[in-house]
């Protein structure tokens, strides 16, 4: 039976495991020995959204491996502009890969892909809903960091309303344990009530609201900054209001506690100065570098290849 | 049933009688079917508020009509389980069944939420699963969202 990516909620905590695990391996096999993997196959990028790193970074991990990568960026250069549905997108292309990696502004439009295609199918961000890739690089990272994805302090910072990666990532990490979140966001950009799961379901997880970023930064083993996003705004005027709520820099961190690291999807705007990437505190490019590693781990997986 | 009781709902001859509504969801019921194109024209009867030896008050709606689409009474079924279905044959109870919510609704409800693929793509049939069957809330299967059963409108065909 084929295997999608679409949701973190679909995944198991053994499912979370394996892929951390492929991509754990990968990193101990040489480069010559990856390009023999995947010849032959094919992967079709599509982007309906803008995108640097998820596109690009599924592209290396493809040719990384032997494979070769496909696609579009921009549904202005596809037929929906002529008004072809999804559905017929999708049949017409997966004669053309073996696996499709989609990007789409709707909300469940991967779902929609992997229920129709007899190709395996990667959600690569459906609107504010989920991005599974990021979150499993993003788990990756912070394993890599710590030894452990338990047992830790996290904070998400800045737009918590619309942030898919954050919407993603709560939801794969209240599958562990022993963790405490502090959601920093500004009164408009709350963390949706729905995505904070009653008690009973998620063992020793915590959830905590505040106004403060420098609370995070002195209490919090992890920050998770986030940009406000422009796109997803209905109302423009709030954008202006909100969108330089949360900024840090370097002089913020000065008394901050060593351990301390700070993760963000990408791309940044303002709310990382430059200043915070000299500092021992900064891991954000630690995840793109990561990001490449387990997505080759994804398609691999995908696949049903082993590395 | 009192004489009383007797005189304010007619007995029906053929028809359909759903019994053991919960006060107060008479009225909701009755939009739910109305709202379907195949029985706006059905004959009904609604009796609010009547005596019930089982739960004190009660809610009843009698339609003169030989069926109700199964649509019609999953989306019943999921804002009152546990009501009772009358199957009723020349003034007879012929079929008396207790109708129980869905465990996946398809295709029955819209999603509210206007960015969910299921608003953008014509041919795309919606599908909630029961996340609360308490509070009922039920998830959307494609945008993920969890929205009050309240919330949610039925799809007219």
């Amino acid at each position: 039976m084929k295997r999608d990516l679409i949701s973190v909620d679909d995944l198991t905590l053994a499912d979370i495991q394996g892929y951390l695990d492929m991509a754990s391996l990968l990193e101990s096999v040489p480069d010559e020995r990856k390009l023999t993997r995947l010849p032959g196959k094919i992967m079709m990028t599509m982007f309906f959204e803008p995108s640097t790193r998820t596109r690009l970074s599924f592209e290396a991990a493809m040719c990384r491996l032997g494979g070769r990568a496909i696609g579009f960026a921009g549904a202005d250069a596809t037929s929906v502009v002529k008004g072809e549905s999804l559905v017929d997108t999708v049949r017409t292309v997966e004669h053309y890969a073996d696996i499709l990696v989609i990007r789409h502004p709707k909300e469940g439009t991967a779902r929609v892909a992997g229920e129709i295609s007899v190709r395996p199918v990667v959600n690569a961000g459906d609107g504010a809903n989920q991005h599974p890739s990021q979150t499993l690089l993003d788990l990756y990272t912070i394993q890599k960091l710590y030894g452990r994805i338990g047992d830790l302090h996290i904070a998400f910072v800045g737009d918590l309303k619309y942030s898919r990666t954050v919407h993603s990532l709560i939801r794969a990490l209240i599958k562990f344990s022993n963790l405490r979140f502090l959601l920093v966001s500004p009164e408009s950009l709350r963390l949706p009530p729905y995505l904070i799961p009653p008690p009973a379901e998620c063992a020793n997880v915590t959830f905590q609201e505040t106004r403060s970023l420098e609370d995070a930064i002195r209490s919090c083993d992890l920050i998770y900054m986030t940009r406000v996003q422009r796109e997803r705004f209905p109302d423009l005027l709030e954008f202006e209001r909100v969108k330089d709520a949360y900024c840090i820099d370097a002089g913020m961190l000065r008394d901050a506690p060593g351990h301390l690291r700070i993760l963000h999807p990408l791309p940044r705007v303002n709310e990382i100065a430059y200043s915070v990437d000299r500092t021992t505190y900064a891991s954000y490019f630690q995840q793109v570098q990561n990001g490449l590693i387990m997505r080759q781990a994804i398609l691999l997986t995908l696949l049903g290849v082993t590395p | 049933m009192s004489e009383m009781t007797q005189m304010l709902i007619p007995k029906i001859d053929n028809g359909i009688v759903i019994d053991h509504i919960p006060t107060g969801y008479g009225i909701a019921i009755l939009e739910i079917i109305r709202r379907d194109p195949g029985m706006r024209d059905v004959v009904v009867t609604l009796g609010l508020n009547y005596r019930s030896t089982k739960f004190g008050k009660k809610d009843l709606i009698k339609l003169w009509v030989d069926d109700v689409p199964p649509r019609v009474m999953q989306h019943i079924s999921l804002v009152c389980p546990g009501i009772t279905i009358k199957r009723i044959s020349d003034y007879r109870v012929e079929k008396r069944y207790v109708i129980r919510p869905p465990q996946i609704a398809r295709n029955l409800l819209r999603c509210l939420n206007p960015s969910c693929v299921t608003n953008a793509e014509s041919n795309v049939e919606t599908c909630f699963t029961i996340v609360d069957a308490e509070a009922k809330k039920l998830k959307c299967a494609y945008c993920e969202r969890v929205f009050p059963l309240s919330d949610l409108r039925p799809i007219v065909p």
